[in-house]
């Protein structure tokens, strides 16, 4: 139902405000960039994305970052998916490539929520015993925060509104947004 | 999280279902604390979170009750906090847990779950007992089966439609929701 609706909209007229343009991502991007290269300019790093929704957040983070870098991509089950009632449990939909143990990781997330799907990650990763395990999340909503998580790298603190764009979405559409904004209200009230 | 309690409200069970999905240790209701006295040192008032969560030391209040409610439950939260500032509780609104379901794409229970159509009605004394749950107002608001749920009388439950077509008269619900109400208070 919801994918029917979507695909018969403009997906940019239904977006009711645009939150953070292209221009100020691209900008928080390389500043993140920067950090993250003068704080591991001894080492290197390896970068743990998220899938899906850190997809265009990791791909623009790694080129912003000029030291030696490393990527792997993780998926993990969402609650309400496929799974759910089969399991009950969070499934790993896409293991690490390779071993961490021993590195610096740095996971790269979209968005930390209320921290439950990470706070998951940061357990799992640590019994891999990775040299030092930091945070970069390009957006943080703390308004319904449940497990405090301290996010070593963050772009954006937002508002507590349903967000789509650059990699966010809804109903797994409009991740190709190029800029963060704020899905109408009636657009999924009305799903 | 082995033993399902017997939840006061669908979206607390929801909620415990979360938890438990993402592997986070809960304990449902586990301590009251009073927060008024009389003059002769009886507790008057109290709170009891929803949940807790041990490894993250954390108190959750899950309210579901339409906005105009919540005034009471914020100053019982912020009593709360005066007289225990060290335990922290976190406070999930009914707009948080729509939007929850909708980040997991549970767009048939963000529509159902919240308020008045969560919560199990009492039956009258009078009609045959059968299954008492609450429904939505059509078939295609169903949410799909949900852990068991027990009573609880309170303003959350006027207006519910009844399975078993014992619903109360209009009166009869609005002075049940004024008891409920004012049984919230001195709760």
């Amino acid at each position: 139902m919801v994918e029917q609706q979507i695909r018969a909209r403009d997906m940019r007229a239904d977006v009711a405000e645009i939150l953070i343009s292209e221009e100020q991502i691209r900008a928080k991007v390389a500043e993140l960039g920067g950090r993250i290269a003068a704080d591991y300019s001894t080492s290197s790093v390896t970068l743990v994305s998220v899938l899906k929704g850190s997809l265009p957040f990791m791909a623009d983070l790694m080129r912003a970052i000029e030291i030696p870098v490393t990527i792997d991509l993780m998926e993990v089950s969402s609650y309400g998916g496929a799974s759910t009632e089969t399991s009950g449990l969070v499934r790993i939909l896409k293991d690490l490539s390779s071993s961490i143990a021993g590195k610096d990781v740095l996971i790269v997330e979209d968005i930390i929520d209320t921290g439950l799907t990470l706070n998951y990650l940061l357990r799992y990763l640590r019994g891999k015993n990775p040299r030092s395990l930091r945070i970069c999340a390009l957006l943080d909503k703390p308004a319904r925060r449940l497990v405090e998580i301290n996010i070593d790298y963050l772009g954006f603190t937002i508002p507590d509104e349903f967000v789509v764009g650059y990699g966010l979405d809804f109903g797994e559409f409009y991740r190709n947004l190029p800029f963060i904004g704020v899905l109408r209200r009636e657009l999924y009230e009305t799903t | 999280m082995t033993d399902q309690p017997r939840f006061a409200h669908a979206s607390e069970a929801e909620l415990a279902r979360i938890l438990d999905y993402y592997g986070v240790r809960w304990e449902y209701e586990p301590r009251t604390f009073p927060i008024l006295w009389n003059t002769d040192g009886k507790v008057v008032e109290s709170f009891s979170p929803d949940f807790y969560l041990p490894d993250l030391e954390v108190y959750v209040e899950l309210t579901t009750l339409k906005q105009s409610l919540v005034r009471r439950k914020n100053r019982k939260l912020r009593r709360l906090r005066e007289l225990y500032p060290d335990i922290r509780v976190k406070l999930f609104y009914g707009k948080d847990f729509r939007a929850l379901m909708l980040k997991y794409g549970r767009f048939d229970l963000a529509a159902s779950l919240s308020g008045l159509e969560g919560q199990i009605v009492p039956v009258r004394l009078d009609a045959q007992p059968s299954l008492r749950v609450a429904i939505p107002a059509s078939p295609a608001e169903a949410a799909p089966p949900l852990p068991p749920v027990v009573e609880r009388e309170s303003a959350e439950t006027e207006g519910v439609a009844v399975v078993d077509g014992c619903r109360p008269s209009r009166g009869t619900r609005r002075r049940r929701g004024r008891r409920a109400f004012i049984g919230a208070e001195e709760s």
